[in-house]
Order: C-alpha cells, then structure tokens, then sequence
C-alpha cells in the first residue's frame, strides 16, 4: 500500500517536472503566434511576426552567417576531430595523456573563458599583424575547436566497439592504407561520422557565449541577433525567430540519434 | 638475421609514431594554438597593467588582483566581493536544488518499463538543445510583471507590486536550475540502473527501516552518480554568463559578468583576466577534487566528464 502511494508521488512528481522543463520553450512558440505584440496576453492567433521576419534583413543575413558557421565549421571539425579519433584508437596502447588533457580542455573550459581568451588573442594578433580580424574567420576557428573533442570522442568510441580482427582482415585483403580507408575504414564509421557531423552542427547552432565574444560587427549570428533585441527590449519576432530555431535543432538532434543508433547496431 | 629484424622493428617504431604524429598532429597543433596559447596570453594579461582604453599595458604588477579584490580609486568596496559571494552561493543553491529534483526523476524512470526509458530520458535531454538564450527569455516573459506567476507572487505578498518575479536573484536560481537539471538527471540515472538491488533487499530481510535501508544501501551506490553530475553543474554554473545578465538585473550579476564586462563596456581587460584566473582555479579545483573523492569511494570507477 505505502509503495503504491509512493509510486503515485513520483508519477505526479515527474509530469510537474516535465511541465516545467517544456513550459518556457511552450511559452516563446504560443506567443510567436500571438496576433497583438504583448507577452503576457494572447489575444488570436496570427502569422504576422513570421512574414515580418522574411522582411527583416538583419535576420535574414544573421541566419546566413549562422548556416554558414556551423557548416563549415562542423566539415573542419570533422576532418580533423575524427584524424584524432583514428589515431587515439590505432596508438591506444601507448601513452596518451597529454593528448587525453588536450581533448578534454575544451570542454572543461568554462564558456565565457573559453570566448574571451580567443577574443584577446584574436584582437591582440589583430593589432600588430592585421590578421585574424574578428568575423566568420575567427569564429569558424573558435568553434571548430570546441567541435574536435566531440567527434574525435565519438570516432574513437565507434572503433573501440568494432571487433578488432576487422581491422588485421583490411589488412590482408586491401594492400594499400589508401584502400582500406576507403574500402574498409569509411564505410564502417559512416553512421559515426554522420552522428558527429550533426552533433557538431548543433553545437555550433546553440553556442552563443563563444560566437558573441568572437564575432565581428558583420557577422552576427541569430543568437547574438536574438541576444541584442532582448537587451534593446522585447520585440514579439523574437518569438517567432526562436521557434524556428527550436524546430532547427529538434530536427538536427534527431538526425545525430538516428545514427548514432544505426551505428551501435 | 637478428640485425635485420632489429633494424626492420626499428622502422616499424619510426613508421608508428609518424603515423601517430600525422593522424594526431593537426588537431593537436589547433587546440594548441587556439586555445592554449590564448588561455596562457590570457593569464598573463592579468599580471599587466590597465592602459587608458583597457587595454593591457607593461609594467607587470598585480594591480588588477587588487582591484579584484574590491580596492579601486576610492578606497576598498565591497562589490566584487559581494559578486563572488553571490556566484558561491548561487552555484551551492542551484546544484543542491537539482540533486532535490533530479534524484527522485532519475529513480523513477528506473522503476518504468525498459522500452519506455530512452523516451523518458530523452524527453529530460530535448530542452537543452535549444539555445540558451531562448531558453532564458522563455522565463523571462514567464515571470514578467503581469504575467499569472508573477501575479499570483504579489497575491502572496511575494513581491512588491506592480513587480515582476524578474529580474532578481530567484529568478537566476530558477534559470539555473532549469538549464542544468539535465546533466544531473542523466549519471544519476546511470548510476540507479546499476544499482545493486541484492543489498536493498538484504536491508529489508534485516527489518531495516525503509530510511534506514534507503541510506545504507542505496544512497552510497548512486555517490558516483552523483559526484559525476557536481561537476557537471556546479562548475559551469559558477561561470555561468547568460542567465544572470538576462534574469538577475544589476543586482543579480555572477563573477562570469563581471568578466565579460571588462572586455566589452567599461573595458579592464587585466581585471577582467583576474577574474578568469579565479575561475580557472575554482574549474580545476572542482574537477581535482571530485577526481579524489570519488577515487577514495573506490569501486575502481573514475568520475566520467
């Protein structure tokens, strides 16, 4: 009886906390159709906060430079994070703590440490050499290096699971390194590579911290976008930009499981 | 024969670690380069001194230590000081409120069905893939004056009126324990998972009272759970940069705003590079601890970051 009441506590308890965790993100997507601008009416439902978005420039070219961003930044991070992987699997007897500390750095790093000492540098090595001028450049670079231990971990997680005679059989049937990356090693980390690329994709979509302290006066993103309107006063398009954005990375997301899971199996 | 084979295992050697070298070389010489270097250039701002547009200057000193400290023009204020007690206190509060909610949520998806788990653990997660910011000024317009919470507070004689729940210093424990509600939820439940119901059911073969029962058998197993989810909250709670600046107003402000603030507006970048010092430090000292604790927990099992 005393376990029955107990079980029915938890079950209420964890709705009101699912209420919770989805209540602020239900909020910004109600009013976002909100057909007048206040935020704490809603008074009918209307679409003019989206088509006033496709008249706004500033948003347009501040989701260019967001596309632009994670994409390129996520290609390099691929290329490079899962060069890192490949090694860390192939040299895993050796040891590798520096490298370990190295992969681990960027994520333990706090954030706004993390922005403000690339920002320093940046506009440091700005001053005396006229490179690395603060815009899409140097905030390509600073997410790149947050992207590299994330799919370099996922990459090396992927190969740790593989049966390890796979690899002696490359070997013997594939003579060149050349083939067996192409015949052999591509084919078997596709869903990886795949789920890394996604991941990285996000991770860049939802960094602000990082891209705020590295951009350029050009090269807002639509966080840094959305970051400036909140602190100029709230604006109901931002409502209308921020679900789009929602609906972006719930998609993004579901990808990066999808094959993460095809990859396991 | 054997020189052969000594010299042929001696270009094998040569031969792995070029290859070591070029899988591992690039992202290496990046991290490095963007990111070693710049901490390092960062903490050696610090010991420089503030020019008169703040930017970093010769001689070295440790002014910006001092002013860190409270100590300006005017004689000694308390304002950083008072800045740094809040971010302590607001890092103990939210993790303590997080381990609350989190425990009981991560035992519960425990005792539901197998095929309903990933759903459940992934319905915790989906939240915290959205950005930020728009995570923030969902509470924001939540808890603005005129909204029903705000409302029903001043009903209570919560607040004052015409006020709203916002800005103010609950508001940035609510954020913060909604941002990182996640990362606890997720090694606890790891940890519940694992748990060894053998000794639950020896406690209770023993009469052991249920509470009883709960702190010797249970609660020890989920320690490394729990550690692991600390470090996920607490240290990037205690640099936490967005949630104070958009939900604590003036009087709300974290050690990560008084950073940021000197390299944009009133511009200190020495001071502003203290304070990331200090961060480190409480970063560093955060992570070596929970490593040595749960080393001494035993069980052989490392706190995974």
């Amino acid at each position: 009886m005393r376990k029955r009441t107990l079980q029915r506590g938890l079950t209420t308890f964890w709705w009101a906390t699912i209420f919770f965790l989805y209540l602020p993100l239900v909020v910004v997507m109600l009013f976002s159709f909100n057909a007048s601008n206040s935020a704490a009416n809603f008074t009918g439902f209307s679409l003019r906060w989206y088509t006033r978005l496709l008249g706004n420039e500033q948003i347009i070219s501040a989701f260019w430079n967001s596309l632009v961003l994670a994409s390129v930044s996520s290609v390099v991070a691929l290329a490079i994070g899962s060069l890192i992987g490949y090694g860390m699997y192939r040299h895993r007897h050796r040891k590798l703590g520096w490298l370990i500390v190295l992969i681990y750095l960027p994520i333990v790093l706090p954030d706004i440490v993390f922005g403000i000492s690339e920002m320093a540098f940046f506009v440091s090595i700005h001053r005396y050499t006229g490179l690395f001028q603060p815009g899409l450049g140097t905030m390509i670079i600073a997410h790149v290096t947050f992207q590299i231990p994330f799919v370099a971990l996922i990459v090396y997680s992927r190969l740790v699971g593989l049966d390890a005679t796979l690899f002696e059989a490359a070997k013997d049937l594939y003579a060149t390194p050349f083939k067996r990356a192409v015949h052999f090693l591509m084919p078997t980390l596709k869903p990886a590579l795949i789920s890394a690329f996604f991941l990285s994709f996000t991770l860049s979509i939802d960094d602000f911290v990082i891209s705020f302290f590295t951009a350029g006066p050009e090269s807002a993103t639509l966080p840094i976008y959305i970051w400036g309107a909140i602190k100029k006063g709230v604006s109901p398009e931002i409502n209308a930009i921020a679900t789009l954005m929602i609906g972006a990375v719930a998609i993004a997301a579901v990808f990066s499981l999808m094959f993460n899971r095809q990859g396991r199996h | 024969m054997a020189e052969i084979s000594i010299a042929l295992r001696g270009r094998a050697v040569v031969s792995e670690t070029r290859h070591l070298l070029f899988s591992v070389m690039p992202g290496a010489v990046w991290i490095i380069v963007f990111l070693v270097l710049p901490s390092v250039y960062l903490m050696a701002v610090a010991f420089m001194t503030n020019g008169p547009y703040g930017q970093p200057q010769m001689p070295l000193s440790l002014e910006s230590f001092r002013q860190l400290a409270g100590f300006g023009f005017l004689g000694w204020s308390p304002g950083n000081l008072y800045t740094l007690l809040r971010s302590l206190w607001q890092t103990l509060l939210s993790t303590v409120l997080v381990v609350i909610v989190a425990y009981p949520i991560a035992y519960y998806i425990t005792t539901c069905r197998e095929k309903w788990r990933p759903i459940m653990l992934l319905a915790v997660v989906v939240p915290s893939w959205t950005n930020q910011v728009i995570r923030t000024f969902g509470w924001m317009n939540l808890l603005a004056p005129g909204t029903p919470l705000s409302d029903a507070a001043q009903a209570l004689g919560l607040i004052a009126p015409n006020m709203g729940l916002y800005p103010s210093n609950f508001a940035v424990t609510l954020g913060l324990v909604y941002n990182f509600l996640p990362f606890m939820v997720l090694p606890l439940y790891a940890a519940f998972e694992k748990l060894d119901t053998a000794q639950v059911q020896a406690a209770q073969d023993l009469y052991a009272a249920p509470l009883r029962a709960f702190w010797h058998a249970v609660f020890p197993q989920t320690l490394p759970g729990l550690l692991a989810g600390t470090v996920l909250v607490a240290i990037p709670a205690f640099g936490m940069y967005v949630i104070p600046e958009l939900l604590g107003g003036g009087k709300g402000m974290m050690l990560g705003n008084l950073v940021a603030n000197q390299f944009a507006g009133s511009a200190n970048w020495p001071l502003g590079a203290a304070g990331a010092i200090l961060m480190l430090i409480a970063t560093f000292a955060g992570l070596f601890a929970m490593r040595r604790i749960g080393k001494r927990l035993g069980g052989g099992e490392e706190v995974v970051i």
